[in-house]
Formats: C-alpha cells, structure tokens, sequence
C-alpha cells in the first residue's frame, strides 16, 4: 500500500478525511474460486433484479459483485488469471460522486462509504460513466414489476424488507449491506457497547466458501481485515487514479 | 355533555391505534398472519425482528446445514450454519438460490391427474383422492410389480421408502442423481473397497496436503461435496507454517477448478491412470524407493500416450517426492472411462506409494453417518440401465418417483421414456414440473425442502460422522403435503400400516437411538428435549474426528488404454458448476456466469481457436454435435484452454419442460452418451467421440466478458 503525500498534495485537511476508511474489505485472490456464491448471495441480500438472457447479452445485468477473469498466453501454454470478484471500492475519493447532477451518489460522513440516493437518482447515468471499476449497473427496464412479469409475484416473497427495491431509470451499486451495518450498530447500541470485528459481515463475505473476502473496520488496525490488508501483497486496483479505495486485493501467494 | 377529545388524549388514542396497527403484523400477537412481501412497504412499519431456522440444504445432495433468515411466515435469505460440521457456515451458489426453487412461479400447486400430458393438467384431485390412488396401488399390485425411483436427498424419505418396501415385501428403492453419474461415484468407492478392503467414499485431506495432484476431479465445483472441498482447498493455499499449497490438475479441459491450480496438464482423455502410474514411478525413483504397484509401468511410453513430454513428468514427479504432505486424487470425467476403475485404483495406490494413505494430508474413508451400518451409494448407470430394462419388460406396474428426474438426467440412449409408458402406474411426487412428472399419471406434490421435516446422512466431506436435520423454515406456500405423510397414510389404508403417525414421528423415532450417547454436539435426557436440539442446531453429529485410516493398499493394477468410439474429436461433458443438475428453474442460477467462460442462460460448446479456424468457426457460430446417440446443437465458444482434440459442452440446460426458466433453454448433452459403462457400473461418458458440423446459423451467447472494457473492445481476438 502506498501512503499518500500530503503536504505534495496540499488540501491535506479534506484528503486527511477522505483517506481515512471506516468499513472495508479485503479479498485474497489466490484462494477465491470463482464459484459465484458471493454473486448469488448478494443478489439475494439486495434484491437486485435478475434480467434475461437478452439483456444481460446487452451487458445490463445488475450483479453488484461480479467475477473477472483474464487470460494469458495461448495453448498448451495457456493460463488463467487469478479469478478478481470486483465490486464497489467503496472509493474515500470516488470519481462518480463529483459527476452527479441530482446529489444521489454522495459520500456517507457517517460510514464513509459511497451512497446512492434511490429517490434521488434522475437516471443520467454519469456516474457509471465516470466509475473507473464498471460496478454500477442501471435499471433499464421496470425488471421487479408484476404487472409486467407474471413471475415476479411469486419471486418477490423472499425480497429482503430492510433493501429499497429498485425501479426502472434507476443507478444502483454495492452499499456494503450497509442493511446490516445499521442493525449491527443498534444491537450493539442498544446494549451499550461497540459493534465487534466479525460481528457481522457483508452477504458476499458470509457465503463465500474459500473465505476470500473478509469484511470489517479499517479504521480499527487490530481488526483482521486491516491486518490482512497490511500485508505485502496487498495491492489497491486503479491505485494510481487517486480513487482511495477501500477493498484491497491479496494478489499471489505468499 | 359533548365529549371533548383534549388534545392529550387525541395523541393518546392516535399512539393506541399506531401499536394496534404494528401488533396486528407481527406474529404472535395475532393468530393469522397474511404472508406478504415487503414490496410496496406499509409507511411508519418497523421490521421486527427475524426468526432463524436451521434446516439442511437440498440443493444437492452434499448436506451441508443451513440457517434461513424468515420474516412474517416468508423464508428471506439462505445462510450457512456456522455449527455445522460440514459446511461452517458457507454455503455455494446453488444453496442461495434455493428461495427461487421455494418462491418458484411454476411449482405443482396441488395433486393432480396428470395422465402423461406435454405440459401440467389442469385436473385437480382431493389429498384424500390422491391418498386413496396410492393406496389402490400399493394394494392391488404383487409386491415385486412395484417399484419405487428416488433422488439422493432427503435421505429419511429413503429410509421409509424402503421399511414399506421391507413391509410390503416389494424390491428396495432405487437412488439415482445426475451429480452421482457425472462424480463417478460408484467407480470411486469400488477403487476403495479393492484396494484397502472396504467399500466407503474416500475422503482427500486438502486442507493439510501441501501438494495435490488432481486427475479430473472438478472439486471446486459440484463434486461430492464442493462447499467442504472448497474449505479445504483455501486451508491448503494459505498452507501451513506460510507453505503455500501447489495444485496441479490434469485434464484435457481447463475446468474452474484447473483455472485456480498452479499448473494444468492438458493430457489425453483416458490416460489419466497411465500418467498417475508414470509419475509414480518417476516420483518413487526421485525418493529412491521402490516403485511397488508401478515398478512395471514405462513411463516414457505414458507420456507418449498422455501427449505430455517426459520432461514434464519428471518435473511433476520431483514435486510430488520433495512434498511434505503429497496427496493424488481423481474424479469425474477421468473415472468416466472404460478404464476408469483402473485410473482410480492408479491414483488411490500413488497415495499408498506417497505413503499418505491415513496420515494427514492423505487419503481416509469418510465416517459413516450416525446409525449408519454401511455405506451405501446411489445406483450406478449400469444398475439404471438393469431397472429400465425391467420397466421396459413391463415387470413393473407402479411406479412412484420422487426427487429425481431420469427422463432428463438419464441419457436418452438408456431408454427410459419409451420404458416408461409400460408402467401402468406412474405415481410422480414432483415439487416441480420436471419431464419425469409430465409424464406421469398422477403428481402429489412434496412441499419443497425448505417446507419440510426430515434428515440427511453427511456422506463425505466432514471428518465427524454427522446427520443433518431438516425442519420447515415457513408455512407450506401451496396445497402440497409430504411425500412421508402421503404414503404412511396409504400404507394404512392399503392395510400395511407402518408405526409411525406422520414424517415427524418417522424422523423422532430414527433419532431415539441417540438420545443415550455420548460425545455429541449436544446431549438431552430424552427425546422431545434431544428433538428440539436437532431442530434447533440443523442436526446432530459427534465431536470427535471419526475419518477412518484404511489399512495398507495392496494394488494390483491391470493398466490398459481407454476405450473409445469412433469420431472425431473427444467429448469432455462437464456440470455446470453455476446450474448443476436441477438449477436451471432457478433465474439467478441462470444469470450467475459460468465460472470459465462467463455465459450465462445458455448452453455453449467450448473449441480450442485452432480447431474452430480450421473449421471455419467463429464464435456463436451454432454447430452441430453428432455422436454414435444422438446430437445436439449449440453455440461455438472459442475457448483457449483445451485440447484441440477435444470440445466440452456443459451439463444442467436443455430442459423440454421444468417451469419457464429452464423450458427450451440450451441443449442436454447426455443426449450424446452411449449406454457403454466401465467395470465399476459408472457410465462411460468420457469415452464419447463427436464429430463437429456447422450448422450455418448463429446465436450470439450472453456472456458477462463483454461488459468488461467497452462491449468487448480492446480485449483482443476471442474475447
């Protein structure tokens, strides 16, 4: 990880604040397997609409957490990148929050992660212009509206209540379940202490089998996910536009 | 007197109508609730809390326990079971996925006459109506005219199944799954049972091997028992005092589980145990040992066979003698050869020449569950192919089918459609509207897993011998009733009563025998306390590590070339890791993207970019796939991992029926594979040889690659 200048920079007062993280997440790229259990689970957690075959052949699938994979040289000598599950960086200086004209992707103070704005959120879709990842996805159609699809009638039961669903002519991205931050930080305020590292986790976090990806407070340094994130191999995608991301990959074996 | 309502007692009546109004939605406070979704949110509601109910998975039959997230009598969010031994509290992508199987739009909704239509009857039949034609059946055939097929899972409603059967004098069920054919299931435990004198599944100790060597075995993704295999593989990469774990996995198309292994070796389909006795050879002599089981082996000869350099298995054999902890294991498509118990037996005595045969990191049997007396394994193709040829002789008049679906998973050329309409009976207890049950003459729905009581055996996977429960996490959503009711109730009336009022006493007197033993997750002092623990922890299993080290190996090999048909190009079905076998209904199954290639909704057929230029083929070009069986046609991806020898095609779509999602969706490659199977019974699918046509017509394939970068742009050719 590198460490940032300040004084180069100057305005070391507002980058202080954005450099410094709340939640973030690690993920080891040299254990994850590419089994798309985080995708489902996510999808499952936040109500994100499921497209189509045509649509999705449009590149308008709504994953909020998606699997990449590269290849490298050709047969026999043939080899497969490292599978890279790429979500929300949850950036301390993101390129999509300057760009929107309506103020609905902000930047919480609070939990110093990238918000959207559902009601908002008029559709011009800069923002995912601008996100130098690709991790927003828009709604291009009304995909969670019975009258239109039958199908979703029945679907729709297993929507999770704390997540807004989301309509047509809308940007979404990954929170962070910040659902669950929130129900994490009123039980442990309700009884008088401080939320816990591993108390609860994100939806990706919880079902991924390898456990690649872990989840926590950064701003704790005796938290896993910072003592993972401190290692050697940890490297921060995109690094070099300045973003301050929060998700820091554990690329290679040790 | 007027009566004045003060503004105090306004706010007071307004804050008694506000709690009324939130008590009436929660729960308890009153008796019937309306179950339904939080789409369009009541104002000023508070989500109350969630309740948590450990159940067992059925998505496969692994039976990893999970906890479900339920709010208001609706089932929300799958998670694992952190108490669980097999799982921890992971789960794969399938088990998320299975409220789409529960809040399904195309369920069976109720009994009905069915009477072998193309789609679903609209004739529905009373409970007492469908109870009443079960028990007709059971008492007005001879015992051994009934027959009754299952699915793996659950494993109670096997165990009564066949206390009727016991009862009624009839043959013991017969268990089929797609998973066991494509695992090689029965090839595996018969490779065990030669060589160290039992019949169990082998277990392999990822988590504390440092390096592994895998012929064909796609652990990663559905075999046996992906989400166990998976922790160990992360347990075995971070490794052990900071030694990174080196996997190798041969096979001659990169799987997902060769895309994270530290080198894929192409080799020739059917030369895995060749290879296996080569490198064990080579490996002996690096350690200067003696070569026991191999000592005869060429190996330059099987490296000529396998189409690697003898170099190359030098190299991998001076990994394997310099490792600490080595471990071989081999599944899949490599057992799926008329060679096939040969390669398994190589493999399994390479361990033994490893020397880790028991020893951490190596090669155990996996306990039997509780209660178990010994192992039993799902009917082999061989043993199908013998029971739809007695279907077809018409020795069978009732059929009952439950949680298998053999008109799809069986390949066609075994015959089981034509073999069906022999049956005079057909009894189908479908949840959904599979091929099987459309062709049935009656279907009583079972309520889906998540609706039910029951138990499933940990076959593999746990090193504790463990039974995960099952319980109903929410209220039947439609007017289905358990299979284990079902035929209780007719056995009654059939005359032939079993002593157990309904499924949950079945399942409370199979656990009875617990109650009294020690080492437990848990103890009660009698069974309603020791039920209510089972129900509320998702099962019951012993603490103690309970893996058993087989004795010594003694191997005799009898090493021979596999055996092909004629064609072209070698054939390398695959299930799709994302769908498995009964996914495809599921529409987040469908849209989470092959791990490899990144298509989603489809069904595609992998070339090497070398073979399709030779061919004139370009992506999404449709080809057609003509074996000795059958053929098919699919889109061409250009894959650049595999052999220009071979093409792949996934498993898991070309449904003709199984609700909307999956219903004339991509193309079932099992419509290729000849009956021919391998000594352990294990259909011989791998042996398989295609030959490839262009069928002049194309179809663009939905894949997520081509969102990365602009649609595609500047990711070179074939991406």
């Amino acid at each position: 990880m590198t460490t940032i200048d300040l004084n180069l920079v100057g305005a070391k007062g507002a980058l202080v604040e954005e450099a410094e993280g709340k939640w973030g997440m690690v993920i080891d790229q040299d254990i994850c397997t590419g089994c798309q259990a985080c995708v489902v689970a996510c999808a499952m957690e936040n109500n994100i609409a499921f497209v189509g075959e045509e649509d999705s052949g449009y590149g308008r699938s709504m994953h909020w957490i998606r699997i990449e994979r590269f290849w490298e040289g050709e047969y026999p000598e043939v080899k497969m990148t490292h599978y890279q599950p790429m979500l929300c960086q949850q950036c301390g200086k993101a390129p999509c929050e300057p760009v929107c004209p309506a103020f609905a992707t902000v930047h919480s103070q609070a939990e110093k992660v990238n918000l959207q704005v559902y009601n908002r959120c008029v559709g011009t879709r800069y923002c995912a212009n601008n996100c130098p990842y690709q991790v927003r996805s828009f709604n291009w159609r009304d995909y969670n509206d019975d009258r239109l699809d039958e199908a979703i009638a029945s679907l729709k039961n297993h929507f999770n209540p704390d997540v807004t669903v989301r309509r047509r002519g809308i940007m979404e991205k990954c929170t962070f379940c910040i659902q669950r931050i929130h129900k994490a930080q009123d039980k442990a305020k309700s009884e008088g202490r401080a939320v816990a590292d591993g108390e609860f986790t994100t939806a990706c976090a919880q079902a991924c089998p390898a456990d690649a990806i872990v989840f926590g407070r950064v701003d704790d340094p005796e938290s896993l996910v910072s003592q993972l994130a401190r290692q050697s191999h940890g490297v921060h995608h995109l690094e070099e536009l300045g973003t301050l991301p929060r998700v820091t990959y554990l690329v290679g074996g040790q | 007197m007027t009566q004045k309502i003060s503004r105090r007692d306004m706010l007071k009546l307004a804050g008694l109508g506000a709690t009324t109004a939130v008590l009436t939605g929660c729960g308890p406070a009153s008796k019937y609730v309306k179950r339904e979704p939080y789409f369009s949110m009541p104002e000023y509601t508070y989500n109350g809390e969630s309740t948590f109910y450990a159940t067992t998975c059925r998505e496969c039959a692994a039976g990893c326990g999970t906890v479900i997230r339920t709010m208001q009598g609706r089932a929300l969010k799958v998670e694992g079971n952190k108490n669980h031994p097999l799982n921890l509290g992971k789960t794969c992508a399938r088990g998320q996925a299975a409220l789409e199987g529960l809040y399904n739009p195309d369920r069976v909704t109720g009994p009905l006459k069915q009477g072998r239509g193309n789609k679903l009857s609209g004739s529905a039949v009373t409970w007492d109506n469908a109870i009443g034609t079960v028990a007709e059946a059971l008492k007005n055939h001879k015992p051994d005219e009934i027959a009754f097929l299952m699915g793996l899972a659950p494993d109670h409603l096997f165990d009564l199944a066949s206390e009727l059967t016991g009862q009624l004098g009839a043959p013991a069920p017969i268990r089929f799954g797609a998973l066991g054919m494509f695992e090689s299931r029965a090839t595996l435990s018969r490779a065990a049972e030669e060589l160290f004198g039992q019949a169990a599944m082998p277990f392999f100790d990822l988590a504390n091997a440092d390096v592994v060597f895998s012929f064909g075995a796609n652990f990663l993704e559905t075999w046996l028992s992906p989400v166990a295999y998976t922790r160990g593989y992360s347990r075995m990469r971070k490794g052990k005092n900071r030694r990174r774990g080196y996997l190798v996995q041969f096979e001659a198309r990169m799987s997902q589980t060769a895309a994270v292994a530290d080198e894929w070796i192409p080799i020739k389909p059917g030369s895995e145990g060749l290879v296996a006795a080569a490198i064990g050879k080579l490996a002996a002599e690096a350690r200067g040992a003696s070569a026991g089981a191999f000592k005869n082996v060429d190996a330059a000869a099987a490296a000529k066979a396998a189409g690697v350099s003898l170099e190359k298995l030098e190299y991998l054999a001076g990994l394997l003698a310099s490792a600490f902890n080595p471990l071989a294991l081999a599944g899949g498509a490599a057992l799926a050869q008329s060679n096939g118990l040969q390669t398994a037996k190589s493999v399994l005595a390479l361990d033994a020449l490893l020397g880790n045969i028991g020893q951490p990191g190596g090669v155990f049997l996996s306990p039997l569950a509780p209660g178990q007396e010994a192992y039993h394994r799902p009917a082999s193709a061989q043993e199908m192919g013998e029971f739809v040829q007695k279907i077809n002789s018409g020795a069978v008049k009732v059929l009952f089918i439950h949680g298998v679906n053999p008109a799809f998973e069986l390949p066609k050329s075994f015959g089981f459609i034509e073999a069906l309409k022999k049956v005079e009976t057909v009894i189908s207890f479908a949840t959904f509207p599979d091929e099987t049950a459309l062709m049935a003459d009656y279907i009583f729905p079972d309520h889906h897993g998540l609706e039910s009581f029951g138990y499933q055996r940990v076959f593999t996977g746990a090193a504790e011998s463990a039974l995960s429960g099952a319980q109903p996490t929410v209220t039947p959503f439609h007017d289905t009733r358990a299979t284990a009711d079902v035929l209780l109730a007719a056995a009654a009336q059939a005359g032939q009563a079993l002593p157990y009022a309904d499924e949950y006493e079945f399942v409370k007197s199979k656990l009875r025998q617990f109650v009294p033993l020690s080492g437990g997750f848990f103890a009660a002092p009698e069974i309603n306390t020791f039920m209510a623990y089972f129900q509320q922890y998702g099962g019951w299993w012993q603490t103690g590590n309970a893996l058993v080290a087989p004795a010594a190996a003694n191997a005799k090999l009898n090493l021979a070339e596999a055996e092909f048909e004629e064609g072209e190009f070698f054939l390398v079905p695959f299930v799709s890791p994302t769908l498995g076998e009964a996914g495809a209904n599921k529409p987040w199954l469908q849209e989470a993207p092959d791990p490899t290639t990144t298509v989603m909704w489809n069904t595609w057929v992998e070339i090497n970019p070398e073979t399709a230029h030779e061919l004139h083929l370009e992506n999404d070009d449709i080809v057609r796939i003509v074996s000795a069986a059958g053929e098919v046609e699919a889109p061409v991806y250009l894959y650049p991992a595999i052999r220009p020898d071979t093409i792949a095609i996934p498993f898991g779509q070309g449904h003709t029926a199984y609700g909307r999602y999956a219903a004339g969706r991509g193309v079932n490659p099992a419509d290729l594979f000849g009956p021919r199977v391998n000594e352990a019974g294990d259909l011989a699918f791998a042996g398989t040889k295609v030959r490839v046509e262009k069928a002049g017509k194309y179809r663009v394939l939905s894949r997520l690659e081509s969102k990365i970068g602009v649609y595609g742009e500047g990711m070179g050719e074939g991406h």
